[in-house]
């Protein structure tokens, strides 16, 4: 089937408007057209998008879940690497202090010249030392090596030589002390041999330390550096660092194991923090060492999928409301349209079987008054014959017009009886072939000399292209009579009547006869069809000429339409079969 | 034996005289029979210008009767009057031989006219 653009348009444009047809609203299926059209189209949504929704949710649960897993993994992973290499650098200059005390005591370490001959091979083995110092158990710094001259001063009060007389070794945090410079404090105890011990002490710069854990940085937005217990930097923070010195996030509790959850920032921003609190083998020290990760960077490439797959389905989602919607559109017109061409129907025989009850009642009463009426015709007749003929009575004449006036009362009945008749019974159709144009022309010549006094136009276009139609003869010109007296009725002196013919696809001719006369009101339009119904004065119309069109129309397996506006004219229009069938002949 | 020119066949006796003593008065003799059996044994047995046939008749349908009128006497001719005539009856009728139909209530000055009409054919 071919569609043109037009008809494609109207096919998904919703037409299931009933506005202007409310006599057929009784007859529609559904009653409303648009609620089902809703319904429809929420219902396939629903169906078709919901399971696509909730597997992409479920995907994204599942995927950001796996996917944070494996960033709390990787950070821990970091953290312990970072730990390790930390732990080792503290340890491995603790040990090397440990080796030298026990392996040259107090007395030596305190011979002039023999501490600078130390500090200068472990700045060869080692490096990054700054000096070297023994402290007295009372705190008195009694050797010193290095480029300050601290000898003598008095360290009790400082708190890693406080702590360095309860663990055998001790590591500071990182402070700037008398020097102004930020280092390390790493001491071991000793004993000398009277039994009063000693300390030896190494300064050590932290430029070593950050080199160490910058090594571990990966990516740019992660951060590594240590905090003492209360949260104070001990190394610098590219991003953490407040302006106390302070790390801008909260300080985790304790645990003697590498850690990593999940936390955020200041900003609210996502991160991943690892931490782990470093304790060396002699001593344990006051630093957390922090792997702080942004957690957007470590997502980047699922949260680029994750982006790709949101276009992917929104798209999808579209084309997929598209498609229903324009689908249920189609669906939803096609249900309209055959609801609307039942109703129509249903409308039609309706009111088919009202006339036609009305027509078998009208039979019956002709019928029954026929006899009688014909009895009283012949009696009034009788009498007024004796009136005429016999000479006794022949002087007599308002007698004579008081039967006249019976007479004439009993044709009119005896028509309307006819007619009645005429409008309930179904003959047997003869077809013949008739040349629609001649007969027309035949009827109007009924009416030449009328329309000529009258001075009425009357304009007759039937194209020769109008076939000859296979009907009865009788009944058409019946039809086109009637409905051309009921026009020269309509109409007054000087006006037009209009009769023009045209094909209905190949089957089917449409008659229009129009006239300018007076109109049809609203009101009387939709009982024109029925008997009895008239608009002229009593006495004038029996009201059976249009119901008897109506009949014959319907006999000839036809249509007969009315169009008309009060003041402006009415259209009769009567569709008849060009092939009258005879298979459903009555 | 008196000769008549007329039998009118009707189911409605009232109706039947009332046609009688008008086509009287018109010097027209008449006889008047209400069933169809009768109609055709009075049609056998006397000789009748005209028949004045009703359809609807109580022995029998007034069709039937025609024919048999038209058997035995070809002659006569029969007029048809009923109250109820359809197209179809009008076009039966005039196959088996009916002179004319005429549908109830009668114009008697139409029926004088075709009487008239039937006695100037030979017989």
């Amino acid at each position: 089937m071919t569609q043109s653009p037009n008809s494609l348009l109207s096919s998904i444009w919703p037409q299931f408007s009933r506005n202007g047809e409310e006599h057929l609203n009784p007859y529609y299926t559904f009653q409303d057209y648009r609620q089902t059209w809703g319904m429809t189209i929420f219902i396939l949504m629903t169906t078709a998008l919901l399971p696509l929704i909730v597997m992409a949710l479920i995907y994204y649960q599942l995927t950001e879940t796996s996917i944070n897993t494996e960033a709390l993994l990787r950070t821990e992973r970091l953290a312990s690497n970072t730990r390790r290499a930390v732990t080792f650098f503290l340890e491995e200059r603790l040990a090397a202090l440990t080796f030298t005390v026990n392996e040259m005591g107090y007395d030596r370490l305190t011979r002039p010249g023999v501490l600078s001959e130390v500090l200068r091979n472990l700045k060869l083995g080692f490096g990054g030392l700054t000096d070297l110092s023994v402290m007295a158990d009372n705190g008195t710094q009694v050797a010193y090596a290095g480029p300050f001259n601290l000898e003598g001063k008095d360290y009790s009060d400082q708190p890693w030589f406080m702590e360095c007389q309860q663990h055998d070794a001790c590591v500071s945090e990182i402070f700037s002390g008398y020097r102004d410079v930020p280092h390390i404090v790493v001491a071991v105890k000793s004993k000398r041999p009277d039994g009063h011990f000693f300390v030896l002490r190494a300064t050590l710069e932290t430029e070593r330390l950050i080199q160490t854990l910058s090594a571990f940085k990966t990516g740019e937005h992660a951060d590594i550096f240590l905090i003492n217990r209360d949260g104070l930097l001990q190394t610098p923070s590219q991003f953490y660092a407040d302006p106390s010195r302070h790390v801008s996030l909260s300080v985790p509790a304790y645990s003697d194991r590498t850690k990593a959850v999940l936390s955020s920032d200041r900003s609210g921003l996502p991160i991943i923090v690892g931490y782990a609190f470093i304790d060396t083998k002699i001593a344990p020290t006051g630093f957390i060492l922090m792997v702080v990760k942004q957690k957007a960077s470590m997502m980047k490439v699922w949260l680029d999928l994750r982006s790709d797959i949101n276009w992917f389905l929104a798209i999808s989602a579209a084309s997929i409301a598209i498609v229903i919607t324009l689908t249920s559109t189609v669906m939803v017109n096609r249900i309209f349209h055959a609801d609307r061409e039942k109703a129509k129907t249903m409308a039609l025989a309706e009111q088919n079987c009202q006339l036609a009850s009305i027509g078998q009642l009208a039979a019956g009463v002709a019928h029954e008054i026929n006899n009688p009426l014909a009895l009283i015709n012949e009696t009034a007749g009788y009498v007024k014959d004796l009136f005429l003929i016999k000479e006794q009575y022949k002087e007599d004449t308002e007698l004579v017009e008081h039967i006249d006036t019976i007479i004439e009362a009993v044709e009119r009945c005896g028509t309307i009886t006819r007619q009645l008749l005429g409008f309930a019974r179904r003959f047997d159709i003869q077809t013949q072939s008739i040349d629609l144009k001649e007969m027309v022309t035949d009827v109007i010549n009924f009416h030449k000399k009328e329309a000529e006094y009258r001075n009425i136009a009357i304009s007759v276009d039937i194209p020769e292209t109008i076939p000859l139609i296979e009907t009865d003869r009788g009944k058409l010109q019946q039809i086109i009579l009637n409905l051309v007296n009921n026009a020269f009725q309509a109409i007054n002196n000087g006006c037009i009547l209009d009769i023009r013919a045209e094909m209905d696809g190949p089957e089917q001719v449409r008659l229009f006869i129009r006239d300018n006369g007076c109109g049809i009101s609203e009101e009387h339009l939709g009982k024109v069809f029925e008997p009895f119904f008239t608009t002229k004065k009593e006495g004038q119309g029996t009201g059976l000429g249009l119901s008897i069109t109506y009949g014959l129309v319907q006999k000839l397996h036809g249509n007969i339409a009315v169009q008309s506006k009060t003041g402006e004219g009415t259209t009769f229009v009567v569709t008849l079969p060009v092939q009258t069938k005879k298979e459903i002949q009555a | 034996m008196k000769h008549y020119d007329i039998l009118i066949v009707d189911d409605e006796q009232r109706y039947a005289d009332m046609l009688a003593r008008r086509l009287e008065l018109r010097k027209l003799r008449c006889k008047a029979c209400y069933d169809g059996r009768a109609a055709i044994k009075m049609v056998a047995r006397e000789h009748f210008r005209m028949v004045i046939l009703d359809l609807r008749l109580p022995d029998l349908y007034g069709t039937e009767v025609l024919t048999q009128i038209k058997t035995s006497r070809p002659e006569t001719a029969v007029i048809i009057l009923t109250g109820h005539g359809t197209e179809r009856d009008r076009e039966q009728c005039m196959a088996r031989g009916a002179h004319s139909f005429m549908n109830k209530p009668l114009d008697i000055d139409r029926l004088v006219a075709i009487m008239a009409q039937i006695k100037e054919m030979p017989e």
